[in-house]
């Protein structure tokens, strides 16, 4: 028979202390693009390996919409000259705070058609490294108890009503944070007729967290943004 | 071949059907469009590997799905998208198309009810809807309404450069990319006859081994969840958190995504692959094994899953079941024993167990966890000199190629014309969803979490 709470406590804590203290990911993380200063045809190597046109030509720099960037990494191994890619995962970006929330808030996920992997990367803000319940993130099993709305993937045809009448189902104030590079923007489907298009194409985005899929801490950042507890990336959005 | 000298698909029916009735399983029906015909691949795993049959579509064709419940989707989807007619296919309702709420509901008996389970459900789950006829705690009946998570990837492909093209796979199961990519880059190299360098081979089978760790270990952690066991869950996420931490460090990415490329990978990942898994593979395996130890002497756990969802092996291999979920009833299929092995083929017995349930699935994954820190290591132990990436060109032709992933065999076809003409691709999770119905009878209400999760599918591979 196993006993589990030793076992627990045999492992001691794991927890990190993030967002109070600042966390890391390891040197080779490939989190966020930036553009180096370069000429236009050496930016084109990088720019055209772009599946999602996340990059565009432009002076001194390249253009990068980091909503679109699935972090492949194509862009700095051709054009190591003019896209530098960093292990930076504090990459929300705030629209609006739309609710002035308190200490604790509850979450409802809704998957509008994901690879799968942004599910498990919100899952695992859950596990013992990271215990979002500490910072009073819940999950709940409702519509009608959740605070903040997380929707994961490019909203397919068939998932825009069912995400509308979550949406709507929900309280006000309510929040709705788009979870990976897909939800942000369609990301490789952003052009694609087959699919509806990124989730501010259907509900009210506040909070966008890029990535494929965004990381554990990534989440936890987009989440302080969302509650006012942390700095969102890039400023201010249109 | 071209379409016009191609068989008509009636006659290629009717040869699938004696092979699987010679002992081969039917692993795949798909359509495809070659010049203005369109075609049906059928494609059966027999002893000697895949075979594939192509047959023209100039009429109705036989449906299989009678006489083998494996052809059922298959045939339903090409028929909702290629408009293939089968001729008596037991299956009139649309797979593909999800069709409005109202015209679901249809329990005659005021003791039945019907509840449209989904597609949102409870939890963090991905979309997926279940029309559930219940009279109480009892299953009547289950009929799975699916797609609603359906991207169009496989159009996805066409147009995308080859070296590109890898990423586009990884968009079909993120959870399970390294599969993906290598599963579509090995249909690929088979089309292209491209050799590929033994270091890039050794690194795609680690990655796809860490891949097998990491999903199985959610797989468990869920059922632990199920049976209320949250230490147990929580512990179990823990250490598959150790795997994701251990990739980003090793690939730049917690899901191994970006690394295999048609030809190889796409950058030396081994070296850092070897090295992180020097400091740390030792210390990652003692955990997982002490989690894997301390779940499986949980009795009121092993309770739970005893018994439940039970599958008859006679069913699994009507429905050409694959993956843990066919192991679990002592099904072979283990792709890495036959041509879908990455760098070597798998030494030794499969891991099989008898009984068809919960637990069966779950002592099937234990085994396979074990087996796939020894292949990692073997894997590492390998021939570490030379290049990662062979130059590939394009030339025209089609290949199919499997890979064993987390889920069990996944298959990808590719056709080049000129550049990428036509990507299919059939998922473990495609193979075994039908059979999550017939896993149901005699279970109550309340087992289905537990059933779902001892399946551990994928949604997002299943609609693509």
């Amino acid at each position: 028979m196993s006993n589990w709470i030793l076992y627990g406590l045999r492992r001691g804590i794991l927890t990190t202390r993030y967002p109070q203290r600042s966390g890391t990911m390891p040197a080779g993380y490939r989190g966020a693009v930036t553009a180096l200063n370069a000429p236009l045809e050496e930016q084109r190597a990088g720019i055209t390996a772009c599946l999602s046109g996340a990059l565009q030509e432009g002076s001194p720099a390249a253009r990068v919409d980091a909503l679109r960037c699935y972090q492949c990494g194509e862009c700095a191994r051709r054009a190591p000259t003019a896209f530098a890619i960093s292990s930076a995962f504090e990459v929300a970006r705030l629209r609006r705070r739309a609710a002035p929330f308190g200490r604790s808030v509850h979450v409802r996920h809704v998957d509008a058609g994901s690879d799968g992997s942004e599910e498990q990367e919100l899952q695992a803000i859950f596990n013992p490294f990271y215990d979002a319940n500490r910072l009073g993130i819940f999950l709940t099993a409702t519509p009608r108890h959740a605070d903040v709305l997380i929707v994961t993937g490019v909203v397919t045809h068939p998932m825009v009503d069912p995400l509308r009448r979550a949406y709507d189902a929900m309280p006000h104030p309510k929040s709705v944070i788009a979870l990976g590079t897909s939800a942000c923007s369609g990301g490789i489907f952003a052009d694609s007729p087959d699919v509806v298009g990124p989730v501010d194409a259907i509900v009210p985005v506040d909070v966008y967290i890029p990535g494929t899929p965004p990381t554990p801490l990534s989440i936890l950042h987009g989440l302080a943004v969302a509650l006012g507890r942390a700095v969102p990336a890039g400023g201010a959005m249109p | 071949m071209s379409a016009a000298e191609m068989r008509g698909a009636r006659e290629v029916a009717q040869r699938v059907l004696s092979r699987v009735r010679d002992g081969a399983r039917l692993a795949w029906i798909f359509g495809d469009r070659v010049g203005d015909r369109t075609v049906l691949r059928y494609v059966v795993s027999g002893e000697g590997g895949l075979e594939e049959y192509p047959g023209s579509v100039l009429g109705p064709v036989p449906s299989l799905a009678a006489e083998l419940p494996a052809a059922l989707w298959h045939e339903c989807e090409a028929r909702d998208r290629f408009g293939v007619i089968f001729e008596d296919l037991p299956e009139s309702r649309p797979l593909v198309d999800v069709r409005p709420a109202e015209e679901l509901r249809r329990a005659d008996s005021p003791e039945v009810s019907t509840i449209l389970y989904g597609p949102i459900r409870s939890g963090i789950v991905e979309s997926a809807r279940w029309i559930v006829e219940t009279a109480g705690e009892d299953f009547i009946s289950v009929y799975p309404s699916m797609f609603f998570k359906r991207r169009e990837l496989e159009r996805r492909f066409t147009g995308v450069p080859l070296d590109l093209a890898a990423h586009v796979a990884e968009h079909a199961s993120g959870a399970t990319a390294s599969s993906h990519a290598a599963a579509f880059s090995k249909a690929a190299e088979a089309a292209l006859r491209l050799e590929v360098p033994e270091r890039a081979r050794a690194t795609r089978a680690v990655l796809v081994e860490f891949e097998r760790i990491h999903q199985h270990l959610d797989s468990l952690a869920k059922l632990a969840d199920d049976g209320s066991l949250s230490v147990g869950s929580s512990q179990t996420f823990a250490a598959k958190e150790r795997i994701h931490r251990l990739l980003a460090q090793a690939t730049g990415n917690r899901f191994a995504r970006g690394v295999i490329t048609v030809g190889g990978t796409r950058f030396d990942a081994m070296s850092h692959l070897a090295d992180v898994c020097d400091a740390q593979l030792d210390r990652l395996e003692a955990e997982v094994l002490a989690v894997l130890e301390a779940l499986f002497s949980t009795q009121s756990l092993l309770d739970r899953l005893i018994g439940t969802g039970k599958l008859a092996r006679e069913v699994v291999i009507a429905y050409g079941a694959v993956g843990p979920v066919a192991r679990g009833s002592g099904v072979s299929c283990d792709a890495r024993l036959r041509d879908g092995y990455l760098y070597t083929p798998m030494a030794g017995e499969e891991s099989l167990e008898s009984q068809g349930d919960a637990v069966s699935r779950a002592l099937v994954r234990r085994a396979e966890i074990v087996r796939s820190f020894r292949s990692i290591r073997n894997a590492l132990d390998g021939a570490f000199a030379g290049e990662f990436l062979a130059p590939a060109r394009i030339e025209d032709g089609f290949g199919i190629a499997r890979v064993e992933s987390p889920q069990g065999e996944l298959l990808y076809f590719v056709r080049f014309d000129g550049g990428i003409a036509r990507v299919a691709l059939r998922s473990a999770s495609y193979a075994n969803w039908p059979l999550f119905v017939p896993s149901l009878p005699g279970n109550i209400f309340t087992d289905f979490s537990f059933i779902e999760h001892s399946f551990g599918l994928s949604q997002a591979e299943v609609d693509r």
